[in-house]
Parts: C-alpha cells; structure tokens; sequence
C-alpha cells in the first residue's frame, strides 16, 4: 500500500520535472514572441489568445520569457549539482579513506562550508566573481561541495570495512580503483537521489540570485529576475508575481519529490532488507 | 563531560578560524581598489598611496590577515570603506532588526511545526499526515522572495493589514514595532516550517516505536497520557539540533526578506557590501554570521550532551 503510494509521489514529480523539461525542450525549436522585443504599446496585458500569460512592464510576452527562463534554470541547475557532487564526492571519499591528521582537517574544511547559510555563501562568491550566469553556476556548485562531501563521507566509511572492498584491497587494488570501482556502485543511489534534491535547492538559489540582481542578467530572462524586474509594477498589476513564480515552484517541487520519493523507497528496501 | 566540552570548544574554534582564513583569502580576490572605493575617482596618487599605506594594502595578504585577526580578536573589524564608519558599529545598528525577524519567526514556526509534526506522526498515513507532508512539500519549494512578494501585494497593498515597507524601532512602541516585523516573520516561518515539521515527524515516529511506548500501554496508560508524557519527551530533543541549523537558513532568508521588506537589516547590509564591493564589510558581516551559526551549534551540541543522558554516557567512554 505505501509503495504504491511512494509511486504516486515519484509519479507526481516526474510528470512535474517532464512539464519543465518539454517546455524547455519546445523553447528552442518554437517561441510564441521574441521574448525580449518590447513593446510599450502592450503594456501589462491580460491573458489572451495572443499572450498566453499576457505582457509585462515592457510589453514583452510572459509566457516567451517563462519558456526561455527555463533553459537557463535547467542548464544552471544541472550543471552546478553536477560540478558540486563531484567534487563533493572526491573530497568526502578522501576525507573516508585517510586517517588522523589529514581526515580532521578536511572534516573541518567541510563543517567550515557548512555554516554559510547557502545564499551568503552565493552571494560572497558572487563579489569575488563578479555578477552573471556562470559565476552563479561556480557559486552554486561550490555550494554544493561540502553537502555532498559530508554524504559520500559517511557512505564511504559505511561500506570501508566491508569484505568486498578488504578482497579488493588484498589483490593490491589501488585507493582511487577501490573508490570508483567498487565502492562508488554501492553508494550510488544515495548520490542519485542526493542529486535530484539538489538541483531543487540550486534552481533555488539561482533565481534568489538572479531577484537580488546577481545572477542572469537582462536582457536575458530568468524567473528569479523576472520576479525583480516586475516587483515594483506589482502592487499595481499583481499577476506578474505569478507565472514565474508558480513555474518555479512547479520546477523545485518536482526534483523535491523525485529527491523523496526514491530517498523513502532506499530507506524502505534497507529496512526490509 | 568537560573533556568533550572543551573538545567540542576547540573543535568550533578550528571551524571558525577556518573560515575567517578562507573568507580573507577569497575577498582578497575582489578586484578593484578599496582606497579608490573610499576616496574616490577624483583622489590624487599622492592622496591614494598614502591612504593604501595606512590600510595596510602594502602588505602581503598574510600580515594583512594577522591584523585584521588580532583587531577581531579585540572586537575591532575594521572601517567599511563605503561608509567610513567602524563595521562592528554598522553591525550592531542593524542587527536588532534581524534578530527580531530570526526570534519572532522562529517563535511562529516551532510550536506550529511541533503541533502538525506530532499530529502527523501520531497518525500516521491518514489525512492529517497527508496534509502535513503536503504542507512541507510546498513550504520547501516555495522561494521565500517570491512568497514575501505575494504577501505584500496581498496583505499590505490589498488589505491594508500591514505596512508596505519600512521598520518601526522598538523604542517608538513594542506593539508597533512587532507590527511592523510580522508579515516579513510569517514569511520566514513559512520556510522554515518544512525542515521543522520533517524532522520532529520522524524523530516522533522513532520515539513511538520505543520499546518504553509499549510499556506504557501494557501499564494501561490512555494513549493522550503515554504521548504527552513519554513520547514527546523523547521526540522534543532531536529537534533542538535542527533549530540550530535552521538559523543558517533564517540569516538567508533574512536577505531576502529584508530586501523585499526594505528593513534596515543585517541582509540589507550584506547586499549593500557586495554589491559595492566593499570588503572589509563583507568579511566583517559573513564573519560574524557564520560565528553566530558555529556557536549556536557549539552551544546545542553542549546542551544536547546535558539534557540526553543517553549520549552522554556515551560519550564519557571515551
């Protein structure tokens, strides 16, 4: 009965993550506008047949930008998850298989990364790097190093002592060969699922970045920064908080519950077990 | 007991250290030239060298860390180069306002997240745990910026309930000022809710699991009784470590809000410190909010020690 139901939650947030990824798959082939053609002489329009989502404080159409926006949260997402884990995974596997002296100090290294509320973090690297999209994707992975460090730490010391790993060990297999040959197997699950709620919290990030006028730059379009760019014409035509909003909410929602779905699912089969 | 205290000091001291090297070393890379940022384009070279000599900019990034170490460690961080005024100062006018939001949102979302987490736990896969998981989900996914808008168009310009912008003192009146720190606290509450809830959920699942659960039952305690007084007792601790965590995720929030908001705040402060590159400033507020968060979770995990028998006798073997 849970499973099935465990299914329903993965279901839900993959046809969430697939509504996101069609949108964005179309908006390189077929844009309704030019998503950054203004035109003052449509001014805040309502929806219509014409703009699906109706105009913004420049005239230009909504549901163009949305469709652009989401290439750039997808490409942003991925790849600062996948530069972080990385990195993330080399350090806490280090960090796992080294004694003493050098284990303490990278654990402490990682704790350190830790205590940076993410968005500080972001936006501290943003100064050094200076504003716009790739340095976001720079911030956001170094964001992610240490999460995924501290999990392929304590994965990696779980499985350490396993008599797998000691054969492999007693052929004479070397420290980097045990890692990605025989232990990376075993935990890569966890990773996976680590990932997918990851590129959540990025595509979080990302668009705090890009509202606070960090990260995308106009006049390209991101949800974050379309959120800005509307918020003092707001109060007056509320409905621009909307459709990037609900589209970003839409997109988190469905790596979250994917993230889930399979974390309850790994849990459960290691209960069982 | 005070062996693992001290450890535990020593361990955060190293953390903190850390990462006042690292943060320094990092913002040594903005580019641009503090005393060009405080005197101006129209300085002349005489003026500017003069000047980068009395920053200490001459020197090599090491000696400029030790003196930058040593006047930390006497609580002096240094003059902003944008406001030319003392960071501490500049820190401890905005922090009020940040630390209201932080305690205010906090005291909205804890005992909220207790009654769902409980109730969710207690029963468990019926309606009330659907909703309760539903609630999380959507509290996780949501943006804080983007909620803290909404509620501004909605609450303060459509229904008048609260002020727009802007932050009343405590000093112009307690109910004022509370006033005027709420919808943004309702905001940050609404994020935290969602880790709250997980968190006291499941380590309320694993304290009715406990053998001392069915103990109480066989002794023929009604199920209210055996909840409130053994179960919640157990399940209550755990979270006391995700609440230290959670304020790192608060003091972001915090920027957001604020900004939004526009609060004169800690976060205010920080977007201004980036966004003008102002170095000393930024080392001085990421300094002191990461402290704050090392030392939070220093303090709890002492705590933790203290009010959990369990761990502590496990951890006297050592």
């Amino acid at each position: 009965m849970s499973k099935l139901k465990d299914n329903k939650l993965l279901v839900f947030g993959l046809i969430l993550v697939m509504i996101v990824i069609s949108i964005c798959v179309v908006s390189f082939f077929y844009l309704p506008h030019d998503p950054n053609a203004m035109n003052t002489s449509d001014r805040f329009q309502s929806p219509s047949i014409e703009y699906l989502l109706g105009t913004d404080q420049f005239g230009r159409d909504i549901f163009s930008r949305i469709m652009v926006s989401s290439q750039y949260a997808l490409l942003i997402g991925l790849v600062s998850v996948t530069l972080g884990s990385f990195l993330g995974l080399i350090l806490g596997a280090i960090a796992a298989t080294s004694k003493g002296f050098v284990q303490s100090i990278l654990m402490r290294i990682i704790d350190g990364f830790m205590a940076f509320p993410g968005i500080l973090l972001a936006m501290m690297l943003v100064a050094v790097l200076g504003k716009g999209l790739w340095n976001a994707v720079i911030a956001i992975a170094i964001f992610m190093v240490p999460v995924f460090a501290r999990l392929s730490y304590s994965l990696v010391l779980d499985q350490k002592n396993n008599l797998y790993v000691k054969a492999a060990k007693s052929y004479g297999a070397s420290k980097g060969r045990i890692i990605f040959k025989h232990i990376l197997p075993t935990i890569l699950p966890r990773l996976i699922t680590q990932f997918s709620a990851s590129i959540g919290s990025a595509i979080l990030i990302e668009s705090s970045l890009s509202f606070l006028g960090l990260g995308v730059q106009p006049p390209d379009a991101s949800w974050g920064l379309m959120l800005s760019e509307s918020r003092q014409y707001t109060l007056t035509y509320p409905f621009l908080a909307f459709p990037s909003g609900i589209i970003l909410i839409i997109t988190v929602l469905g790596f979250n519950l994917i993230g889930d779905a399979l974390n309850d699912s790994m849990v459960k089969r290691r209960a069982s077990a | 007991m005070l062996n693992f205290i001290v450890k535990r000091l020593f361990s955060g001291l190293v953390v903190l250290f850390f990462i006042s090297l690292v943060t320094f070393i990092v913002l040594m890379w903005i580019p641009g030239d503090p005393a060009l940022l405080s005197l101006g384009t129209d300085a002349t070279p005489e003026k500017l060298a003069e000047l980068r000599e009395s920053m200490g900019l001459n020197l090599p990034w090491y000696e400029q860390y030790y003196q930058w170490l040593t006047g930390f460690l006497v609580g002096n961080l240094g003059n902003s180069y944008v406001f030319g005024e003392d960071v501490f100062t500049l820190l401890v006018q905005r922090l009020p306002v940040t630390i209201s939001l932080a305690v205010l949102s906090m005291a909205i979302a804890i005992p909220i997240a207790i009654v769902i987490g409980v109730l969710s736990a207690i029963y468990k896969e019926q309606w009330i745990d659907y909703i309760a998981r539903s609630v999380m989900q959507l509290g996780d996914a949501m943006p804080q910026f983007w909620l803290a808008l909404v509620f501004l168009v909605f609450f303060s310009a459509g229904l008048g309930w609260f002020p727009v912008a802007g932050f009343t003192p405590v000093e112009e009146g307690f109910f004022a000022s509370l006033h005027s720190i709420l919808l943004p606290s309702i905001v940050l509450a609404i994020g935290q809710i969602g880790p709250l809830i997980r968190i006291i959920r499941s380590s309320m699942l694993s304290s009715l699991e406990q053998d001392y659960m069915l103990m109480t039952s066989v002794n023929g305690f009604t199920k209210f009784r055996s909840i409130g007084k053994y179960a919640l007792r157990g399940a209550i601790i755990a979270p006391l470590t995700i609440i230290a965590m959670q304020l790192a995720g608060i003091l972001g929030g915090a920027v957001l809000v604020e900004s939004i908001f526009a609060l004169p705040g800690l976060g205010r402060l920080l977007l201004m410190a980036v966004e003008q590159r102002d170095l000393i400033l930024l080392q001085g507020i990421v300094i002191f909010v990461t402290g704050t968060v090392v030392v939070v979770n220093m303090v709890t995990d002492i705590l933790y020690q203290i009010v959990n028998p369990m761990i502590r006798f496990g951890g006297s073997h050592e």
